[in-house]
């Protein structure tokens, strides 16, 4: 054995230890290739609703809570435990349910892209700016109200004073906030998670803010978010291309990946061929065929969740004959479950058997089912006064089955299966494509859609209770987007109750109690629960389903 | 003359567009649609449906919205008489710089493939009306007649797959430049034009080899009607009075073949105005397969989200360059045609 120099070995030893520290981790990147890049990045604002507008949010955002992690899925998707929540720029919290008062202790150090620290006043400002509702859709003042925070009632809107921030959210110190409810409300904390709620760093916002515009809308729809996000922002051509740069003093330690560019590529078959070649490493939107032909392809993987997309089919209560129980009954029997399932979604789907997504706390499975089954639906027609479809004809275009017509390539080969199996029981379907404003309108403010399919409503507040109240809840007793016209007064007498519960086991059996009789009444026609999935390239990894279904890159690394 | 004949046309025109303004504005809004239930998305209360209303304006009076839209109640904010197109209600961005950005793209875009289709489809064109009924001609008019029925949106695709895919002689259908590429500071909008006046050689050629397969689509489409134009002409040409005096007048064929070319060349151009115009907004399909954010993507993303001022601003916009490119062609007439004199 050759004599080495005493003390060479411990020296290169030292020499390489050293280099191994000095050298910083290789630069990552990553090329996100997506139906579009954010209109705005101003969760108040005219872009709030656009899924790839939040995308930008969550980035450079940072809420006060999350969700903590339950592991890893079939797919190696990590997924959220909606039973367990964790602070993120909230360090530890108390809730005092006599004075209905969460007090939050912020962590300290926490610094955003401008240099400027977290304090109790950027949380202040947050709630202070979605009280104001100056801007064009008040999303923050929403999800405050949902949370039942005190003096965030729709009183704001016609009353400027009433627009003030007072002392239902207050700053103790530098690091501690007291925000009081104005009754018990479960939802307090899952509405926490939203992005609709995320701290905006008040400093630079007010730095941004002009006489005309004193909450900086312009500045956030246009320009960029202050926050105290994974993620800053490097640049962003609206339509084209945005491109984030990572926060290096980010609380949770630098991201992995140092510079994203989130690409805007509108054809679908070019995400995948873009992808497939290696020269992206992310890609969504894609259709069920299209993420079914990209299983096998070398140098990408394929994953997905079942967590909050599905489809339904919408039968309206105030359009004859949708208004007989019978009828409803008669539909959801002819339903060709398996057949979506295996020709829309490529097995990518599962029978959804109740009216909330199946992950969501109080999730409930009802005992009435409705499986596919042609006699049972005839029957059910016949009894409804309507053997073999006969005087279904006079109903004029109730049967139209209206769906979005930008979704045609996912949704065409479903509303194909549904017309053929509900004509042979004697239903004259017809297909309606109608694009999506209009599908919107009809929805939302018209409520006139008859007969339609619907795979676009995903709760965004993770509880049962938050779904019921949006969807099945009549106008009157505080239901928001009750499409279908459904109305029952037990429903809303027992959503009044629980709304209130704060006792989350007879909550739970409240909100189950509701399910039971949405399912029996077949408000709603639950038909699948479709996995959401992503595109990406093999070497990626550590994606994690959030309940706004947006990438968040902080969570990605490569091997 | 002419300075009158420019002057009257202007005129013409500008009262053309306050018409059309106008009769857009109306239209649009009835469309069965609203766009505050976009707008709402997530929180569709009453009280928020009529804060995004507000937001929007729409709760004023259909003809104080009007006032308001062509600038003529200037303490609700500015309008077309004080330069402004509106503020989208998409993105919340002055349109004015919205359509500012996307225009040049579609510009450069179809400006290099109307140049290119123009110098193949001449020459092409008089091959086959040199020979009328041979093989050449024959050959011509099947291509013509075949290029100008196919859908450009499949022959993209299908260039995508063939040139990027499966040969990688194609850079990806991604837009103007490679995400990696920091584009040259912003003059024209046109990056290729952009390029250049930045002294970034490496980026202009990048920027053309990314407008290779959009360009290519959108000449073979185009090249289909002008050859058969320019071959339809020409004949007509060949077989005229004048042509055949030109031949009992011995004049050389290459002079005769110019003469011919002129008298050609009338319709032809008139022709590629008119597509001009029309490729303005009918581009939309090749912007979506390649990525770039033309003037045709802001225009159907406008409509599918009903957002009136970005629609209104883009039908102004197309249309008074269309009203300009006519008057081009005229005054094109005027100096080809020595009968047009104005």
């Amino acid at each position: 054995m050759p004599r080495l120099v005493p003390g060479l070995v411990p020296a290169l030893a030292a020499s390489a230890l050293a280099l191994t520290v000095a050298l910083p981790a290789a630069a990552q990147s990553l090329l996100f290739l997506a139906e579009d890049v954010p209109a705005g990045l101003n969760y108040d604002g005219p872009a709030a609703a656009i899924p790839t507008s939040q995308t930008g949010m969550v980035n450079l955002m940072e809420p006060l809570f999350g969700y903590a992690s339950a592991g890893e899925n079939e797919d190696g998707i990590i997924v959220p435990n909606f039973d367990e929540f964790e602070g993120r720029l909230v360090e530890s919290w108390d809730y005092d349910p006599d004075t209905l008062t969460w007090t939050l202790n912020l962590r300290q150090g926490v610094m955003g892209c401008n240099g400027a620290e977290l304090t109790a006043d950027d949380v202040v400002y947050t709630f202070a700016r979605a009280k104001s509702v100056s801007g064009a859709a008040p999303i923050g003042w929403f999800l405050s109200n949902v949370a039942s925070i005190d003096g965030f009632t729709p009183d704001v809107f016609g009353d400027e004073a009433a627009r003030e921030l007072g002392d239902e959210v207050v700053a103790l110190d530098d690091y501690t906030v007291q925000i009081r409810q104005s009754e018990p409300n479960a939802l307090f904390l899952p509405v926490m998670t939203i992005f609709g709620l995320h701290i905006f760093d008040a400093e630079e916002m007010n730095a941004n803010a002009t006489d005309d515009d004193p909450w900086a809308h312009d500045y956030t729809n246009n320009v960029n978010v202050p926050s105290f996000g994974p993620y800053c922002l490097e640049s962003w051509t609206k339509n084209e291309e945005i491109v984030f740069t990572a926060n290096p003093d980010y609380y949770l330690g630098a991201p992995a990946i140092d510079r994203v560019v989130m690409r805007r590529v509108p054809q679908s078959s070019n995400r995948v061929v873009v992808l497939q070649t290696g020269q992206a490493q992310l890609a969504q939107g894609l259709t069920p065929r299209e993420y079914d032909s990209l299983r096998d392809a070398a140098g990408v993987a394929v994953g997905g969740v079942t967590g909050n997309e599905n489809l339904f089919v919408h039968m309206n209560f105030d359009v004859p004959p949708f208004d007989n129980p019978l009828v409803r009954q008669a539909v959801a029997h002819a339903m060709p479950y398996d057949q979506i399932i295996a020709n829309g979604y490529f097995g990518q789907a599962e029978r959804w058997p109740g009216v909330v997504p199946s992950g969501y706390p109080g999730y409930h499975v009802s005992d009435s089912q409705y499986d596919q089954d042609p006699d049972r639906a005839a029957e059910l027609l016949a009894e409804a006064g309507y053997p073999n479809g006969e005087g279904l004809d006079g109903y004029g275009d109730a049967f139209a089955l209206t769906y979005v017509a930008e979704k045609e390539s996912t949704l065409g080969p479903i509303v194909n299966a549904i017309q053929t199996a509900l004509r042979e029981v004697g239903f004259p379907v017809t297909l309606n494509p109608i694009p999506q404003t209009q599908y919107g309108d009809r929805q939302l403010v018209q409520r006139d859609l008859p007969f339609a399919v619907n795979d676009q409503e995903k709760p965004i507040g993770v509880d049962a209770g938050y779904a019921i109240q949006l969807f099945f809840v009549s106008p009157e007793a505080g239901g928001l987007n009750n499409m279908v016209n459904y109305r029952n007064e037990n429903v809303d007498a027992t959503w009044g109750q629980a709304r209130v519960e704060p006792n989350t086991e007879t909550r739970n059996a409240l909100v189950a109690e509701i399910q039971d009789q949405l399912m029996a009444d077949v408000a709603w026609l639950p038909v699948v629960e479709y996995r959401t999935q992503w595109a990406f390239a093999d070497d990626l990894n550590g994606m994690r389903w959030h309940p706004d279904n947006s990438v968040r890159f902080y969570d990605l690394s490569f091997e | 003359m002419l300075v009158r004949y420019i002057a009257t046309r202007l005129v013409i025109g500008v009262a053309q567009l306050v018409g059309l303004v106008i009769a857009v504005f109306f239209l649009i809004r009835l469309l069965p649609a609203d766009p505050v239930s976009r707008l709402v998305g997530l929180n569709p209360s009453a009280e928020a449906y009529a804060q995004a209303e507000r937001q929007l304006g729409l709760d004023r009076p259909i003809l104080t919205q009007l006032l308001h839209y062509l600038g003529l109640a200037p303490e609700e904010g500015p309008g077309l008489l004080q330069g402004s197109l509106g503020i989208s209600w998409v993105t919340g961005s002055p349109i004015v710089e919205e359509i500012g950005r996307h225009l040049p793209v579609t510009i450069e875009l179809i400006t290099l493939s109307f140049l290119i289709a123009f110098v193949l489809a001449v020459p092409i064109g008089m091959l086959g009306a040199l020979k009328p009924g041979g093989k050449a001609d024959r050959g011509v008019f099947i291509y013509s007649l075949f290029a100008g029925s196919q859908p450009e949106f499949w022959w993209g695709l299908l260039f995508v797959y063939l040139f990027f895919f499966t040969l990688g002689v194609a850079p990806p259908p991604l837009g103007s430049l490679s995400p990696l590429t920091s584009p040259p500071p912003e003059i024209t909008g046109m990056i290729t034009v952009d390029a250049l006046l930045a002294g970034r050689p490496d980026t202009f050629i990048e920027a053309l080899h990314h407008l290779m397969l959009p360009v290519a689509t959108l000449v073979f489409i185009l090249s289909g009607p002008i050859i058969k134009m320019v071959r339809q002409n020409m004949v007509r040409a060949l077989r005229s009075d004048f042509v055949l005096y030109a031949h009992c007048a011995g004049l050389p064929r290459w002079q005769i073949a110019r003469y011919a070319l002129r008298a050609a060349m009338a319709p032809s151009i008139t022709l590629i105005g008119i597509l001009y115009g029309f490729m303005l907004g009918g581009a939309v399909l090749v912007e979506s397969v390649f990525s770039l954010s033309g003037i045709g993507q802001y225009s159907v993303r406008a409509v599918l989200s009903f957002d009136y001022p970005a629609i209104q601003g883009v039908v102004l916009i197309i249309t008074g360059i269309s009203l300009l490119i006519y008057l081009a062609l005229d005054l094109i007439h005027a100096v080809i045609d020595p009968r047009v004199a104005y």
